[in-house]
């Protein structure tokens, strides 16, 4: 197990790395050229020459990706010419905002999702099973943006349950507001709630097919038993992995339901960036982002390599 | 799985050759796929948005091109059955247009992302070892950055067009495929009927493309048709940002974009057509993805 934690987290760092690859090329396919795109059409000469020296971009193309390197060790994550912070400073302003959104509504799916997902499974083709796996597909196959707007119209125009917009501040602000943090965390969450009771029930399936099953009914362990304690504690370790691969696209609909419901965090952001062109902190939050989900992924390989050891087939 | 042959057992002539569908299992995983109603519903739906998006506009001529602000922000009537969007434009015979760019880019770009991602993940996880590992270290890194955000950057520096659109949101989506079939690869490599394909002397190639490709075909086959899925959801969320294909071409996601100024005063027939057309077709094809798995699963026969 050390040996296959160790060889995993040498496997993130690379990914990381890569990553650094993928960034440092972003930011070359900036229109024009990086001074250009960053300081705008209006830049003199000078301007651009010294924005190049200062940011070492008249240097070789190696050079200037282990420096982009170096700057990103040291936590430099560049410099917002637009809003002329850091994009260190902009990320710890709206960086835990997404924490509690992502995470709160993480929670929410995972408390709702479970036991749907085994109900379906045991009462496989009733019809409490074709409703829920018909609600199921319908949230899945809604849209972020849409559910978001669906949800403003329905549950704070035309019925005034909720306030429309988020709580607007730092994370401890935005928990001191439940109210506006209801509809952007319930959007978030369905979708999440879908996406993991659909995995789980097949999943339950897929282990209540297996011969362990019919050996454990066959020495007539009583039913309850089988499915808490076997099939329950089987069908989960696949969902261990969906997690980590799922933070990518939680991440992409917590930008969506950021921007619909004016929510100050990494996506909103980042979205805001885009619109104002402001490639330094696109990049930032980029590499943030990518972190993240390199670490969630890290952490459900070896949470499932936990559970499952048939997992660690490389790591003897 | 008896009873599943004995019920889908051919009429046979004497002299005729018998085949039984456990014989044929692409004609047992077609019974089953048939045989689940949301699947055929599914398949039904997607024919029907076909033909609304692209034989609708021959019969239900609207101006898509320029605009009409006096017209605009029409509640629905018998002029207009869906009312008009901010700019006048007729929101039934957008909605046409918009499902002609979703089901071309929705289609095109799973067509990319599956066929690199199968190739990519056989390769992958047959030839194992440290090429594996670059392999799929290369696949973690662009999946480690969220589609939304490359793709988001990708259109912040690029002009978007439809096959560029096309291009990039396969080229993105491609990683998930991989995973999947370098996943399934990596353990049916060690199964004993393909090992005995290197003991009776057949070449890798043999062993990838004749018994692990078409044992992942289920997956693939499946993966594929989410990825339909996903791609429109993908065009949908681009072009709502703004980030999508400019007017007038149109798109679904695109004309939800003015819905959120709109939906304090009310019109809901800006944001509930569009993205009810929208959840449909996808939920069209995530069932016939979800029928597809249990037709291509041999372990839910019969159950």
């Amino acid at each position: 197990m050390i040996g296959y934690t160790v060889r995993r987290f040498g496997q993130g760092v690379i990914v990381i790395v890569a990553v650094t690859f993928i960034t440092f090329f972003e930011a070359h396919l900036m229109p024009g050229n990086p001074a250009r795109a960053i300081l705008g059409v209006h830049a003199s000469s000078a301007q651009i020459a010294a924005f190049n020296q200062e940011n070492g971009y008249n240097h070789p193309l190696v050079v200037q990706y282990f420096d982009y390197l170096d700057r990103l060790l040291h936590g430099n994550l560049g410099f917002s010419y637009k809003q002329n912070q850091t994009v260190a400073a902009l990320l710890g302003e709206d960086l835990p905002a997404s924490v509690v959104l992502v995470g709160l509504s993480t929670i929410v799916a995972l408390i709702v999702a479970l036991p749907l997902a085994v109900l379906q499974a045991v009462r496989r083709n009733h019809p409490s099973d074709y409703t829920l796996t018909g609600a199921s597909l319908l949230f899945y196959s809604t849209p972020t943006f849409w559910l978001g707007l669906t949800l403003i119209d329905l549950l704070a125009v035309r019925i005034h349950v909720f306030p429309p917009a988020a709580p607007q501040g730092a994370a401890v602000q935005v928990l001191a507001h439940p109210a506006g943090l209801a509809l952007p965390v319930i959007t978030l969450a369905l979708v999440s709630i879908a996406s993991f009771s659909r995995y789980m029930r097949s999943s339950m399936l897929d282990q209540l097919a297996e011969d362990y099953v019919r050996t454990a009914r066959a020495k007539g362990v009583k039913e309850r038993i089988v499915l808490w304690k076997h099939v329950f504690r089987n069908a989960l370790a696949p969902l261990i992995t969906l997690l980590g691969l799922s933070l990518p696209g939680i991440l992409s609909g917590a930008l969506i339901t950021e921007t619909v419901f004016n929510y100050p965090g990494m996506g909103l952001l980042f979205w805001n960036a885009a619109i104002a062109k402001d490639y330094p902190t696109m990049l930032g939050v980029t590499i943030v982002v990518a972190v993240a989900t390199v670490a969630g992924s890290l952490l459900a390989d070896l949470a499932y390599a936990v559970a499952d050891p048939r997992v660690r087939y490389r790591a003897a | 799985m008896s009873q599943v042959a004995a019920g889908l057992e051919p009429e046979v002539t004497p002299g005729q050759e018998i085949t039984t569908p456990a014989g044929n299992p692409w004609r047992l995983a077609a019974a089953t796929f048939v045989e689940n109603k949301s699947a055929v519903i599914g398949l039904v739906f997607i024919v029907l948005m076909a033909a609304f998006s692209f034989l609708g506009p021959l019969f239900y001529h609207t101006n898509q091109v320029t605009t009409n602000l006096p017209g605009s922000l029409k509640p629905p009537s018998s002029a207009h059955p869906l009312g008009t969007d901010d700019v006048g434009y007729d929101e039934l015979g957008r909605l046409m247009l918009g499902g002609q760019t979703s089901l071309e880019v929705g289609l095109a770009a799973a067509l990319v992302a599956t066929f690199i991602g199968v190739a990519y993940g056989a390769i992958s996880g047959f030839v194992g070892g440290i090429v594996d590992g670059i392999m799929m270290r290369a696949v973690d890194a662009l999946l480690a950055i969220p589609t939304l955000f490359l793709l988001i950057y990708l259109f912040t520096v690029f002009q978007a067009n439809v096959p560029l659109m096309i291009l990039v949101i396969g080229l993105v989506a491609w990683l998930v495929p991989a995973r999947l079939v370098r996943a399934e690869t990596l353990s049916l490599r060690t199964r004993d009927y393909v090992q005995a394909v290197r003991g009776m002397g057949g070449s890798r190639r043999r062993m990838v493309a004749r018994h692990i490709v078409p044992n992942t075909i289920g997956t693939i086959m499946v993966n594929a048709t989410f990825q339909v899925a996903d791609a429109i959801v993908a065009l949908a969320s681009l072009s709502f940002l703004g980030l999508g294909i400019q007017p007038p071409a149109a798109n679904w996601g695109q004309m939800l974009s003015s819905g959120l100024t709109y939906v304090y005063a009310g019109a809901w027939w800006l944001i509930y057509p569009p993205g009810i057309a929208i959840v449909l077709t996808v939920m069209a094809f995530n069932a016939v993805g979800d029928s597809l798995r249990d037709a291509f699963d041999n372990r839910l026969r019969g159950r």
